[in-house]
């Protein structure tokens, strides 16, 4: 199951080593290796076609790395179906698209993994959810389905669905780009105190405002390597490369 | 003063005349322009004459007694006459099947709380309920049987109570119920050798709209789950699969489906053993299953090409096991998004049902044809058979698309 | 790892856990299962045929048939080969979807506009007439004409129409051209068909000029002038050097004491019943399917091209039917290959399509090739369509970019 046990550490809950992705003749990912602590939120930042979508994808194997390895939560990523099941169930991740599951009621969106997949009884999962309602602020919307809800309404229903599954790490691929401004703050606000109360994220978003508070790291990501990082101070403070700058200044 | 004018708002006023009610509507619609003028006369004229004489004809020349002479055959063919049912009446056993389907609808209406189930489990009742009152003469229609066609009414009332006060009230018992009430139905017509009462009758004497309901509802059945995986086959990475899939579509598709059938009364018999029980019907349920599955593919591949793959990403995000995303995400949405053209399709197999005729089955077609042909003296009556049987085919199939357009609404789809 | 487990696995992963052997052992094991099935049925066929005596081979194809067949569009007779039989009723097929197909296509355009009209009448009774005919069985529909061109009087008192059309239970008869001279008559059908080339060209050729000069020409009716003179004189050239014109009509007249049409052409009553019958059941389905392609081009099209001067017609022709077009195309060849499949039902109403006489070949030859044939002979057909279809999607994906 897991590579090399001495060079484990029990806080290190995602270690990436040398991982290269290619689509076809496209090289997307070139050689990325970090580690992220547990508790730790990361924000990942950088140009479109950079890599960083795929990055995150493969760590709960959406998309699969071709050489390197990554390990998370002790469990190495393989082609393994124990393996990736096991990731699966610790590993959450927020869409750009919501992708909720139009033909279910919310609360069947929520509590159809817990019950088919960590085998739940049918009350307790229904429990569970109302309880992620009420933490994500909606719980009046239980009984609708999610074409009648708002779209900052349905991301906070796809982070109550993933959080369904008490996963380990939360992924966040772009939450707030498919938003109207108005409904990017209430999302904002669930995944802060998310992150306040220790949850290990990763987040893919261009909201530096957010970063700047909420970030313990940011990560740059420029044609598939990871092109600087360091704390939001230092990130924005004192930026290295001329690529960071440039983007910086782009978007803010 | 300017405020005053300012905030005081306009009157509201009733529009025209001329821009209301029907004349208004008229006005719009029918004769906006001189050429929708000419159109509507047109039309109006040659819709009067088409009723002046098609109802002068319906109510004063045409002679409608070919049908009743006709009569119970059109329901189940020869199954009732002496060489099938030697020395019994064997009529009581389609109809207790009857009460059997009657019992389940009760049961659905219950599950289903009402709308469109209600109204066909009414609708099928009070008709059977309704035709213990046929102006026959009781030796023609004796006793026994209109009893039996009024008993769908408790029939259905017991199904619908069996529902609601016992713990089979669930989509899935009325399910296994529908199913079983199906086999037992064929059990029941083709009876169990050494049995009192139920002595075996023949296949071939099967017959009336009877066959087409029972050889519809056996392909219906069946060939959704062979078309489901004849669609995953297609879509399959292995060429192999993949093509052989595509040859099978394709070939059930290209060949009309009288010539299958006719083919199968020689083929199937050779690709069995000599000795091996088979008859006209199973391989007429065998061949018309196939030939709708390789449509039903080609339809539920069409479903799930039109769906978004985030679907099943955020569903294998989750820890879904691939089946499982398959059989509670990707299938119920392709098929709700298929829901027309799998309607139809299920339509065609009822009209096709009655091409059986080729195999020499008697469906209510075929038996009222063969009735012109053997009685001469109904030969100028053959109009209004055939349109009596296209006004039952028509009832049917018209109830088929209402149930689908209820089954839409209420699956949101368009909306969700 | 212990050694029997490190044979089982893949990728250093046991093949009952690993991702990539699941997919394809899961999708190989269904492929065996098919192509077992498969086999099973054809070789248990080919064990039966030999072991039960059963006759087989095409040595029949050059026997005499022995049969008449009822209408043909070939010259046929009794003492004609099996192979020739089949190919006469492989044209009756052929020729009675190609007249179908024309016939369904004008007559469901027509119901489908009036489908989509603001009368509110039409639309409604168009309505009445899709949902009608749409739902009842072909083969219903086909005995309600039957029986209704039956009860047609006889031939001596049927309808006669200004001397030159028949109509009675034997069929409608009706002047149609006959070869005079054969020779001729190929030749100028030839230079006809050269001539429409020409015009053709004519047209184009007009048409770029006008676009690029804009001069105005009218091009169609150039075209048609140039096409329609040169077969004039060719016409008039042959009928000189010949025998007389290449084609006559020909006219129908009552012969004999029971008055039997000769001459002209006789649609059989077989024939009209099931033309009638195919037409008005595949016209519904057109209809629908001509309604869903006009709505499918946005309301914004039509009013955008109104709001720039375009008269209704002219929004029709080039905004509105080309963007309906490519909706439309696929499920109408779709219904062209039905109706061509339907065209079996015609034995039910005597008509010697290809499935009647394939199945009245089989009482003297024997049954398993003639089912060869004809199973070729129809996916011939569906492949033909299919094919047709295919060209058309793909010259309208270059041309969408």
């Amino acid at each position: 199951m897991v590579a090399n046990e001495e060079t484990i550490r029990t806080d290190e809950i995602i270690i990436c080593r040398d991982v290269h992705k290619w689509y076809g003749n496209f090289h997307v990912l070139r050689g990325i290796s970090t580690t992220i602590k547990r508790g730790e939120v990361v924000v990942v930042f950088g140009p479109s076609g950079s890599g960083k979508s795929t990055f995150i994808r493969t760590i709960n194997r959406l998309e699969e790395h071709q050489r390197g390895e990554i390990i998370v939560d002790g469990i190495e990523l393989t082609n393994d179906t124990r393996n990736i099941d096991a990731i699966r169930r610790d590993v959450g991740i927020v869409f750009q698209s919501f992708n909720l599951f139009p033909h279910l009621k919310v609360m069947s969106n929520i509590t159809l993994a817990p019950i088919k997949v960590r085998k739940l009884p049918a009350k307790q999962a229904e429990t569970l959810a109302m309880e992620l309602l009420e933490r994500v602020g909606i719980p009046e919307q239980a009984e609708k389905y999610p074409a009648e809800l708002s779209g900052g309404q349905q991301q906070r229903v796809a982070i109550a669905r993933a959080l369904a599954m008490q996963p380990k790490i939360m992924l966040f691929d772009e939450p707030t780009s498919a938003l109207d401004p108005e409904m990017i703050k209430e999302v904002l606000d669930v995944m802060r105190e998310m992150a306040t109360s220790g949850m290990t994220m990763i987040v893919i978003t261009h909201e530096m405002g957010f970063a700047r508070e909420v970030a313990d790291r940011m990560m740059m990501f420029d044609e598939g390597i990871i092109m600087e990082e360091g704390t939001p101070d230092q990130i924005f403070g004192n930026p290295q490369h001329e690529r960071t700058k440039l983007f910086l200044s782009q978007i803010i | 003063m300017l405020t005053d004018s300012n905030t005081m708002a306009s009157p509201v006023l009733p529009p025209p005349r001329s821009e209301t009610g029907v004349v208004g509507r008229m006005r719009a619609n029918l004769f906006n322009s001189r050429f929708n003028s000419a159109m509507t006369v047109l039309a109006v004229i040659v819709i009067a004459l088409a009723l002046w004489f098609g109802l002068g004809w319906i109510l004063v020349d045409a002679d409608w007694t070919v049908i009743s002479t006709l009569g119970g055959r059109m329901i189940i063919g020869q199954y009732n006459i002496e060489a099938a049912c030697p020395g019994q009446n064997c009529f009581w056993r389609p109809q207790a099947g009857l009460l059997l389907v009657t019992l389940v609808l009760g049961m659905a209406w219950q599950v289903a709380g009402g709308g469109v189930t209600k109204r066909i489990a009414l609708a099928v009742a009070g008709v059977a309920a309704a035709f213990a009152f046929l102006p026959y003469a009781f030796s023609q229609m004796g006793l026994d049987v209109r009893l039996l066609l009024l008993a769908n009414l408790p029939a259905l009332a017991v199904g619908w109570s069996l529902a609601r006060y016992t713990k089979l009230g669930t989509a899935s018992w009325t399910a296994i119920l529908s199913v079983t009430a199906f086999v037992l139905t064929l059990v029941l017509l083709r009876g169990i050798p050494g049995v009192p009462f139920l002595q075996p009758v023949s296949v071939i004497f099967w017959g009336g709209i009877m066959l087409n309901l029972m050889l519809a509802v056996a392909g219906i059945g069946l060939s959704f789950p062979i078309g489901i995986a004849l669609a995953l086959g297609r879509r399959s990475e292995l060429q192999v699969l993949k093509l052989l899939c595509i040859v099978f579509i394709e070939t059930f598709r290209g060949v009309p489906l009288i010539t299958l059938l006719f083919m199968s009364q020689v083929l199937v018999p050779l690709a069995f053993p000599e000795d091996f029980p088979q008859n006209s019907l199973m391989r007429a349920a065998i061949v018309i299953t196939l030939f709708s599955s390789a449509y039903m593919a080609e339809n539920i591949r069409g479903g799930l090409q039109s769906l978004h793959p985030g679907q099943a990403e955020a569903a294998r995000a989750l820890g879904l096991p691939g089946w499982q995303t398959m059989l509670f995400i990707s299938l119920p949405q392709a098929i709700r998004n298929v829901i027309p053209p799998i309607v139809g399709q299920f339509i065609s197999l009822f009209k096709d049902t009655s091409l059986v005729y080729i195999i020499g089955m008697l469906d209510v077609v075929e038996i009222s044809r063969a009735f012109i042909q053997g009685n001469p003296e109904f030969l100028a009556n053959a109009k209004e058979l055939f349109i009596f049987l296209a006004l039952v085919f028509w009832v049917f199939t018209y109830g088929m698309s209402y149930v689908s357009r209820r089954v839409e609404q209420h699956l949101g789809v368009g909306e969700r | 790892m212990p050694t029997l487990l490190r044979y089982l696995s893949y990728q250093g992963v046991p093949i009952w856990r690993n991702v990539y052997a699941i997919q394809w052992v899961s999708q190989i094991a269904s492929g065996i299962l098919v192509v077992v099935l498969v086999a099973w049925f054809f070789v248990n066929i080919g064990n039966a045929i030999q072991e039960r005596d059963i006759p087989y081979g095409f040595g029949f194809l050059s026997r005499e048939y022995q049969t008449p067949i009822g209408q043909h569009f070939l010259d046929y007779k009794s003492s004609d080969t099996f192979l020739y039989a089949f190919v006469v009723a492989a044209t009756n097929t052929i020729v009675i979807s190609i007249i179908g197909v024309a016939l369904a296509t004008a007559l469901g355009i027509f119901v489908g506009v009036c489908r989509m009209s603001s009368n509110w009448i039409i639309a409604k009774a168009a309505l009445v007439y899709i949902e009608f005919f749409r739902n009842v069985p072909l083969l219903v529909q086909l005995f309600f004409w039957f029986y209704i061109v039956l009860a047609l009087p006889p031939v001596r008192e049927g309808y006669v129409i200004s001397q030159r059309f028949y109509i009675n239970n034997a069929g409608i008869s009706v002047p149609w051209p006959a070869v005079n001279d054969a020779g001729m008559a190929v030749t100028w059908l030839l230079t006809a068909a050269v001539a429409v080339v020409l015009g053709w060209a004519v047209h184009s050729r007009l048409t770029r000029r006008e676009r690029n000069t804009g001069t105005p020409s009218n091009s169609q009716a150039w075209g048609i002038a140039t096409a329609a003179s040169i077969g004039a004189v060719a016409w008039l050239a042959l009928s000189v050097a010949g025998d007389g014109s290449p084609f006559v009509i020909s006219q129908p007249e009552p012969q004999g004491t029971f008055g039997r049409i000769s001459g002209g052409f006789t649609a059989p009553g077989g024939m009209i019943a099931l033309l009638i019958g195919l037409v008005t059941y595949t016209a519904s389905f057109i209809a629908e399917i001509v309604r869903a392609g006009v709505q499918s081009v946005g309301r914004g099209q039509t009013e955008a091209a109104r709001a720039v001067g375009l008269s209704a017609l002219s929004t029709l022709r080039n905004v509105t039917f080309p963007q309906a077009l490519r909706v439309i195309v696929p499920p109408m060849i779709s219904q062209y290959l039905n109706l061509t499949k339907n065209s079996s039902l015609a034995g039910a109403i005597g008509y010697s399509d290809l499935t009647n006489v394939a199945k009245t070949m089989t009482q003297t030859a024997p049954a398993v090739s003639i089912f060869i044939m004809i199973m070729a002979a129809y996916l011939a057909m569906s492949l033909t369509f299919s094919l047709i279809g295919n060209l058309y999607n793909r010259h309208i994906r270059f041309n969408a970019s």
